[in-house]
Parts: structure tokens; C-alpha cells; sequence
């Protein structure tokens, strides 16, 4: 899993490639790369998918921990560009309602400035 | 004066800011010069009425104001919204400078006794002669006429006041300017009853032409209403202040201003508050007005009596409120001093009983001078106080409604008493003692209301303060665990990911969801399962140990709501089980990850035996963070105290360390020592202290509360935020456990000292400009992070909901909401606290914000 950060319109945005499981992952994980941004003062956070294929539970485990952190801070943590495949086993594990998954990366950032 | 100096010296006065300094100084000179000619005026009028007015009549001057006021409001109502403001209150003070001279000639006609035949000529003379004819013959009428004209002076005047500080502040910079707004206004009183007094003793003027000097203070006043609204239009044209939206939008009419307060409770009881509060004032007002009258027959000395009176009143009120208002505010929140004015006056008014007939007049200038001394002082600030949490439209309206009807009204309904006393009992027959006591089973009847009915406001206080705050976010964990089964969840990834990995650990995780009745026709389809092939596959694969499948005939006997119960039988079978471990030895050995999985799922579904937690040992030693992961889920159905060292080993790798807390939190509370004694030794990884709160604060119960504040107070920085998150997750979801206050405050005030360090050294980088600004935005950051610790730990002291909510207006609140949230603060902290925290909280410039902080240390 490759992870690149970058920054636009006071959003941090995670472009995420590869498989987001436990045997992919570094020492530094998606949530602690979040909170490490979230310790800096940043509250508005993007996880793009568009390069992901896989999530395991770990991986999971990994955005819904890195969801949690934000929305305590008052901030707010959003995905795009989410493959057909996952965003089914996302609704059906309930998961949309506590996401917000935005089409694409554009409409996610207009929708932070929105709120 | 530069505009620093004098913020600093108006600063002895109130909390008054920067910007603020010439509004603020406008406004209170205003009220100086209205307060200036009242004082003026009252004694003149106290001196008409009881001096040219039989005592029977005294009444009907407050009856007739209680009755007529009513058209004053509503004509008050019509000029309010037809004019501008600037021009309504401009226009009315030139009527009441009109007014006065009208009313200095009458009193001067009829004093001086100048027209004793009309003359009657054609040139139209005979107006200058019947008017003078006029008030001789109608007398006492100008008295009441004069009576019910400075009524409506002193209570449109006030309200006026009130209107212009609303259009230029808002309610929260009200709270805190209206010490100075008081100030402004006692210095006024002394001013002006020191005028009347010492040209009324130096014989230098009569008490009607002490009328005269009035214009001329209004005039000063008229001049400072237009400086105020000059400037703030500036500001506006220059776009530093914003248009208020209550001042643009605003229609008051009488019947809204009415409506306002009866759609209210909170309003109902404030006004019922002051209604008893003025009646009872009244009522104690007639009795110094029998006290004063025995005393001084003699109009002339009446009158310098009554301006040394109110001048001392004013005085002492001055020195009070400067030196008492605002620790009594401090130092008993509003709470109880709200009960102070009644509580006192009551005590007063009992021992009317016990006073002699010599020592009236003392005890009824100090009854009286009480009631004025509180309302000058310290119920002024309450009332304001008490406003806060009305929406600012509402106030304006109520306000209005309030302090011109229901205040003239009750003391209408005051003299209304003493009527109905003078008329039924016999009353002008007694003695002057007689009479006094008699006023004052009144008066004690309406403190006693005024005590109930103020303990009723201060219940409503809290609840009408929360209304307008909300909560600006939810935590994330509940809006979590409220949408989303976290178990579920996982198993249905865990078989997406096992499926293509491995057909025994994908059918395990598949009996995961069928165990616990998940597994739902959506996600049979997602996992690619048909009904059939479920059963069928499922037992090959049970049985599938080595290569040869058995009881092929089985999976047609089982349906799946039996299909968990019939598995969870053949693994109590001796036969399976000794297979199973024969299996488990060769995957441990084995080097593929895949088996390895396999083995560690399979142990959680085996029976214990030492073989199996042996096996299990090793898996959670396993250099596969996807092998520990699934031996943490197997340690968690066996619960075994020996792996509990490797397990908290887990917390410390990334990848395994929210599978290791769910399994420590599935242990129970039995580990809470284990838990404490690698939490507090800091040869462990650091990790993994980190990641032992929070598996306390699953616990929730009172031993992990209580390890989570003694680690706490050992003010070890590294795990403070991890300590302090659990203990907030504890309050807020366990509100049975208890946090006692000498543990948590040291802790609280601790960090409110290291914010305090941060916020100081980035005053002193912002101060550096250039280079410094890189460190100082992340040294507001720390500070942000350290506030939201503060106002964590505060929930343990405090309602946990009002604290949150407070935050999070203060954070990313409205203007309005985050002043609301200040102010249920202001009613929720102890005073040290609020102290110390406010100068972190409330929205200042750096400097100030030091210089408040450097004092609050001072005060600690």
C-alpha cells in the first residue's frame, strides 16, 4: 500500500494505492498518519480510493479508527473515488451511513467547503 | 488620554476591551447625564408630593403612572418604530427638556402666588393669565402630573439606555461593560443630588427652579447620544462593526412587547420577580415618605433632607458597587446573590416590630436606603445578568415591556395597597408607628414572594441558557457503535479477504456470520454463496484433515438454522479434537502464512486443552501480523491469564494493536491490575502504555477510573492524552463512576498552568512577527489541543453534556452560542476555575489574553 498526502483547500488528501490490508500495511499506518495530521491542527481529511482494490477488516478498522479521531476533533473525515465492489460491501455493512463517500475528489472538497 | 490609558483605567470598572473603549465611555457618560437629571428631579418631586399633597392623595401619583404608563408604551412603541433610533431618542429628550421648563413655571406660578386676578386684554393676554389661574385652582393636579411625568422621564430614559447599548453591543459584551455602565450612572446620582443638595443649602436656588438646571444636563446628554450613533455609523460605512440585526429588523409594538413575555416562563418569572421586588419597594417608600413627613414638616429642609438622603444613597452605593458588586458576584455566583436584596430587606422590614418611635426615622432611611442601594447596585448587574440567555430580539422586546410597564404597574399596584390600607382600616387615625408597621406586613408578604419567585428564575436560569447551545458534533465512536455492527463488519471482510486465501479459513469466517445469525441474503450474494453449496462446503471442509472428506451424507441432513449448533458438536468430539491437534502441530511448523491463519482461527473454535493454549502461545508470537491477528481473536474465546503478557506485547505493533484491546477488553476487569502495572512502568514500550487506557475506558467501571487518575496525577506527559481521552470516555458513557474532585482538580488546574506556559511563549513569538510564526501556529495548536484536555477533564467534575457542549460553541459556535456557553460556564464553575479559565477561552487579542493570564496567576 502506498499512501501520498497532499493538501488542498485546507483538506488533507490521502491518495491511497494498493490493498489496504494488515500484511500490506507499514509501522505507520493510515490512522497514524490521520492523527498525525490531526495533532498539527488539520480537521478536514480525504481518503482517496480510486487506487484501492482491497480492504481487509484491518484496513477497516484502520478508516473507521481514523473517523472516529477526526469527527472527535470536530473535523471531518471523507472518501472518494471508491471502487463499485467496496462501495457495495459498504452499504451492506452499513458503513455509508457513517461515511460520507463522495463521488469523485472535486465534489468531496466542495462539500467540505459547504459545511 | 491615549486610548491604552484609558482602557487601563476604565478597566477599574469593568472588563473593558480595546475596541470598545469609546462606545463603552459614550454610552456610560450618557447614563451619568440621566441619572445626572433624575437626581434632580426626584427630590423635587418626593418633596411636592409629600409636602404640598395630603398624605391620602400620595397613592393616586402612582396609580395614576401604573394606569397611564400603558399609552406611554405604546405612543414609546409607535416613535421607536416609525424613527430612526438616533432621532427617537434625540426627539424625546428635547420633549422632556420642554417638558421641565413647563413644569419649572407651573411650580414657580403656583409658589410664588403671581396671578391673583386675570386681566383680561385683546391682544391675547388672557392665555398668560387663565393658564396661571388654571394650575392655582386645579392644584395638586400639576403635583400628579409632575409625579407621573418624571416616571415616564427616569423609565423611558433608562430604557433608551438600555436600547442604545443593545444597538452597540452585543448581550455578552453587555454582561461584562455593565459594571462600568453602573459606575457611569452612580457617579451620575451623585452628581446630580449633590447639585441639588448643596444649592438648596447654600440658599443659592429653590427646589422648583433646580428644574431649570436639568435642560442643560440633558442637552450634554443629546450631544452624547449623537457622538455614540455618529461613530458607530462610521464603523459601519468603514465595515469594522456589523449592522445588528435586532436594531435593523426591529418593529416593537406594545402588544408584541407583551406577547414576548407572555409566550415565556422564563420571562413571566422574571417580570413576576420584579413586580414583587417593586411593590415591595413602594410599599417600603411609603413608609419613609410617614417617617420623613413626622420629622421634617417643613418643605425647605424636606427637600435638602431628601437630597442629602439620596446623594448618601448614591454614595454609598457608588462605594458598594465598586467594592462589593462584583465580588459578590464572584464569590456567590448568581445563585445566591440573587437572594441577597430580599433575604436583607426582609430581615429589615421584621424589625419594624421592634422599633421605637424615636428610632423611625432612622430605621426607615435605612430600609429605604437598602432598597435603593441594591437596585443601584448589585440587582442593576443581576438583572442584566439574568438577560443573557434571552435571545436578543426577545430581550428587546420583553425588556421594554418589562422595565417601563411591569415596573411603574407593580409600584402602581404598591400604592393600589396602601390605598386600599389607608381607605378600609381607619389609617390617617393612627399613630405614625401604627402606620408603618401596618405597610410593613405588606412588605414582608412581597419579600417573601420575591424570595420564591427569585429561586424560581434561577431554576429556569440554566435550562432557558441551554436552549440556544447544541451540540456542534457527536463523537465519532457513537455515531460508530449507534450505525455500524464493528463484529459484523469484520467478519464479512475477513471472509472477502480469507476467500481468496484459503477455503478452510474463508468457511471458518463464514461460521462466524452464520454463529451469529448475520449472514443475510445481501451478503450470501456478496460472499458468492449459494444455499447448498454452504452446507455442502462447509462440512467437507470441517472434516476435510488431510485430503479425505467424511459423512459425505451429512450436508443434506442439516439445514443452516441448525448448521452452528451441529459444528459446535462435532467439535466436542474426542476423535475430531485429536485430529484437529494433530493438524494444529503441523501448521505451527509450518511455513506457510496461510496455515499458520488457518491453525490460529481454528484454536478459537476448538476445546481447551493444554496442547491447543500451547499452539495458541505460539501464534501470538507469530513474526505474521495476519497470524497474531487471528490468534488475539482465539486468546479472546479462551481468556487464558498466561497470554496475557503476549497480548499486551500486540498494543505495541501498529498492525495488530486494535485486535490486541478488543481481545484485552473481551478478558474483562479481571486484568485491571496487569493492565496498571505496565501502565505505569515506563521501561515498557511506549505503545503500549498508550494503547492500555483506552482498553480501561472499555471497562468502564470504577477500579479502571481509578488507575486511570492515579496514573494521571504522576504527570507523565507521554500517556496524558491517552488518560485523559479514557477518562472522559468513561464519564460520558459510565455516569454511575465517580471521580473524586480533590484527585481531578490538581490535575485540572495543572493543566490549565501549562496552557498557560504555551499560550504565553506564543504571545512572545507572535510578538516576534516573521521567522517566529512557524512556531507560533504550532504552539496554538498545543494550546488548542491542552484546552479541549481542560474542558475533558472538567466533565468529570461537571454535567459532562453542558461541558462538551460549551466547548464546542466556544470552538465553532455562533458569536451568540459560543457568549451562551460562556455564561453557562460563568453558572457551572467554582471561581477560581473560572478565574483561570477564562482568560484561555474567551476571544482576546495575545496581549490582553497574557496580561489576563499573568494576573489570574497572581489571584492563584
Amino acid at each position: 500500500m502506498l499512501i501520498k498526502t497532499r493538501e488542498a483547500n485546507n483538506v488533507v488528501i490521502f491518495d491511497i494505492e494498493g490493498e489496504i490490508r494488515r500484511s500490506e500495511s507499514m509501522q505507520t499506518t493510515l490512522h497514524n498518519q490521520v492523527k498525525s495530521h490531526l495533532d498539527r491542527g488539520r480537521r478536514n481529511v480525504l481518503l482517496n480510493l480510486e487506487g484501492v482494490e482491497f480492504i481487509d477488516s484491518f484496513g477497516v478498522g484502520e478508516i473507521l479508527a481514523s473517523y472516529i479521531s477526526t469527527q472527535n476533533l470536530g473535523g471531518k473525515l471523507k472518501l472518494c473515488r471508491i471502487s463499485k465492489k467496496l462501495l457495495l460491501i459498504f452499504q451492506i455493512t452499513m458503513l455509508t451511513k457513517v461515511l460520507d463517500i463522495q463521488e469523485d475528489c472535486e465534489c468531496a472538497l466542495e462539500s467540505f467547503e459547504k459545511a | 488620554m491615549a486610548n491604552g490609558r484609558l482602557e487601563k483605567f476604565l478597566n477599574r470598572f469593568a472588563d473593558v476591551r480595546g475596541h470598545e473603549v469609546h462606545a463603552a465611555l459614550y454610552l456610560s457618560g450618557f447614563l451619568f447625564l440621566i441619572t445626572f437629571s433624575f437626581s434632580i428631579v426626584k427630590p423635587v418631586k418626593e418633596s411636592f408630593l409629600i409636602g404640598l399633597v395630603n398624605p391620602a392623595w400620595w397613592p393616586y401619583a402612582d396609580l395614576a403612572t401604573a394606569l397611564l404608563i400603558g399609552f406611554v408604551v405604546a405612543l414609546n412603541a409607535r416613535l421607536l418604530n416609525r424613527l430612526p433610533r438616533r432621532t427617537y431618542i434625540s426627539v424625546t429628550i428635547l420633549i422632556f427638556i420642554g417638558c421641565l421648563l413647563v413644569f419649572w413655571y407651573a411650580f414657580d406660578v403656583y409658589l410664588k402666588s403671581l396671578v391673583s386676578t386675570p386681566v383680561t386684554d385683546s391682544s391675547g393676554g388672557i392665555f398668560f393669565v387663565w393658564i396661571p389661574l388654571a394650575i392655582i385652582k386645579t392644584w395638586p393636579v400639576c403635583v400628579f402630573v409632575f409625579c407621573f411625568w418624571s416616571d415616564v422621564f427616569i423609565a423611558m430614559s433608562v430604557t433608551q439606555f438600555w436600547i442604545a447599548v443593545n444597538d452597540v453591543f452585543d448581550p455578552y459584551q453587555g454582561k461584562r461593560l455593565v459594571g462600568l455602565f453602573v459606575t457611569g450612572g452612580l457617579f451620575g446620582g451623585i452628581a446630580g443630588s449633590s447639585l441639588a443638595a448643596l444649592m438648596v443649602i447654600a440658599r443659592l436656588i429653590s427646589a422648583e427652579n433646580l428644574l431649570l438646571v436639568c435642560p442643560i444636563i440633558l442637552l450634554l446628554a443629546l450631544i452624547m447620544v449623537n457622538l455614540i450613533y455618529r461613530e458607530q455609523q462610521h464603523l459601519r460605512e468603514a465595515g469594522e462593526v456589523e449592522v445588528n440585526p435586532v436594531q435593523a429588523g426591529a418593529r416593537v409594538g406594545y402588544w408584541e412587547s407583551f406577547l414576548s413575555v407572555k409566550r415565556s416562563r422564563y420571562l413571566l418569572l422574571l417580570a413576576a420577580t420584579l413586580a414583587s421586588a417593586m411593590v415591595a419597594g413602594s410599599l417600603i417608600n411609603f413608609q419613609f415618605k410617614f417617617a420623613v413627613l413626622k420629622i421634617f414638616p417643613n418643605a425647605g429642609d424636606r427637600t435638602f433632607f431628601l437630597a442629602v438622603f439620596f446623594l448618601g444613597i448614591l454614595v454609598i452605593s457608588a462605594v458598594f458597587h465598586l467594592a462589593a458588586t462584583g465580588r459578590i458576584l464572584r464569590s456567590f455566583g448568581i445563585r445566591w446573590a440573587l437572594l441577597v436584596a430580599p433575604v436583607l430587606l426582609l430581615a429589615g422590614s421584621l424589625s419594624v416590630f421592634l422599633v421605637s418611635a424615636g428610632a423611625l426615622l432612622a430605621w426607615a432611611s435605612l430600609i429605604r436606603g437598602g432598597d435603593k442601594l441594591f437596585d443601584n447596585t448589585i440587582s442593576q448587574s443581576l438583572r442584566e445578568l439574568l438577560y443573557i440567555p434571552v435571545p436578543a430580539d426577545i430581550k428587546y422586546k420583553a425588556k421594554i415591556f418589562i422595565d417601563m410597564f411591569v415596573n411603574k404597574f407593580a409600584t402602581g399596584l404598591g400604592a393600589g395597597l396602601y390605598w386600599g390600607l389607608y381607605r378600609l382600616s381607619g389609617f390617617a387615625y393612627k399613630d405614625e408607628v401604627v402606620k408603618v408597621r401596618e405597610i410593613g406586613i405588606l412588605v414582608v408578604v412581597f419579600l417573601g414572594l420575591w424570595i420564591v419567585l427569585t429561586r424560581a428564575v434561577y431554576a429556569e436560569y440554566p435550562a432557558v441558557l441551554k436552549k440556544d447551545i447544541r451540540r456542534k458534533w457527536d463523537e465519532g465512536d457513537n455515531i460508530v457503535r449507534a450505525n455500524v455492527d464493528v463484529d459484523l463488519t469484520r467478519d464479512v471482510f475477513d471472509a472477502l479477504q480469507s476467500r481468496e486465501r484459503s477455503t478452510t479459513l474463508y468457511l471458518m469466517n463464514v461460521f462466524d456470520l452464520v454463529r451469529k445469525n448475520n449472514l443475510t441474503p445481501e451478503l450470501k450474494e456478496v460472499l458468492g454463496i449459494k444455499q447448498d453449496e454452504l452446507r455442502a462446503r462447509s462440512m467437507d471442509c470441517l472434516f476435510d484433515v488431510g485430503g479425505e472428506v467424511l459423512f459425505h451424507d451429512l450436508d443434506e441432513a442439516i439445514a443452516d438454522k441448525d448448521l452452528a449448533s451441529e459444528i459446535d458438536l462435532i467439535f466436542l468430539l474426542p476423535s475430531y479434537q485429536e485430529i484437529m491437534v494433530k493438524r494444529l502441530a503441523a501448521d505451527a511448523g509450518s511455513a506457510s502464512e496461510v496455515d499458520r491463519m488457518d491453525a490460529a482461527k481454528l484454536i478459537g473454535l476448538m476445546v481447551r486443552s493444554p496442547e491447543t493454549l500451547r499452539f495458541l502461545e505460539r501464534f501470538l508470537q507469530d513474526p505474521s501480523p495476519e497470524v497474531v491477528a487471528y490468534a488475539l481473536r482465539s486468546a479472546a474465546v479462551h481468556r487464558r491469564a498466561e497470554h496475557v503478557p503476549l497480548i499486551l506485547r500486540q498494543l505495541g505493533n501498529p498492525l495488530t494493536a486494535l485486535e490486541a484491546q478488543g481481545t484485552l477488553t473481551d478478558y474483562g476487569p479481571g486484568v485491571e491490575d496487569q493492565l496498571k502495572s505496565v501502565l505505569g512502568d515506563e521501561s515498557e514500550a511506549l505503545e503500549v502504555r498508550r494503547a492500555i487506557p483506552a482498553v480501561l475506558a472499555r471497562f468502564g467501571t470504577q477500579r479502571s477510573a481509578d488507575i486511570l487518575l492515579d496514573e494521571l496525577a504522576r504527570r507523565r506527559d507521554d500517556v496524558e492524552q491517552e488518560l485523559i481521552n479514557a477518562l472522559y470516555k468513561i464519564r460520558a458513557d459510565r455516569p454511575a463512576v465517580r471521580f473524586r474532585e480533590k484527585q481531578v482538580r490538581p490535575e485540572l488546574l495543572d493543566m490549565i498552568e501549562k496552557s498557560y506556559a504555551i499560550c504565553l511563549s506564543a504571545s512572545g513569538l507572535a510578538a516576534g512577527g516573521g521567522e517566529a510564526a512557524g512556531p507560533a501556529a504550532e504552539a496554538k495548536v498545543a494550546l488548542d489541543l491542552n484546552v479541549r484536555r481542560i474542558f475533558d477533564l472538567m466533565t468529570l467534575l461537571h454535567p459532562p453534556e453542558d461541558i462538551v457542549k460549551a466547548y464546542q460553541n466556544i470552538l465553532k459556535g455562533t458569536r451568540k452560542s459560543g457568549d451562551y456557553s460562556l455564561s453557562l460556564l460563568d453558572d457551572l464553575l467554582d471561581r477560581e476555575l473560572k478565574a483561570l479559565l477564562f482568560p484561555l477561552i474567551e476571544n482576546l487579542p495575545l496581549e490582553e489574553r497574557a496580561l489576563r493570564m499573568k494576573k489570574a496567576m497572581r489571584l492563584k
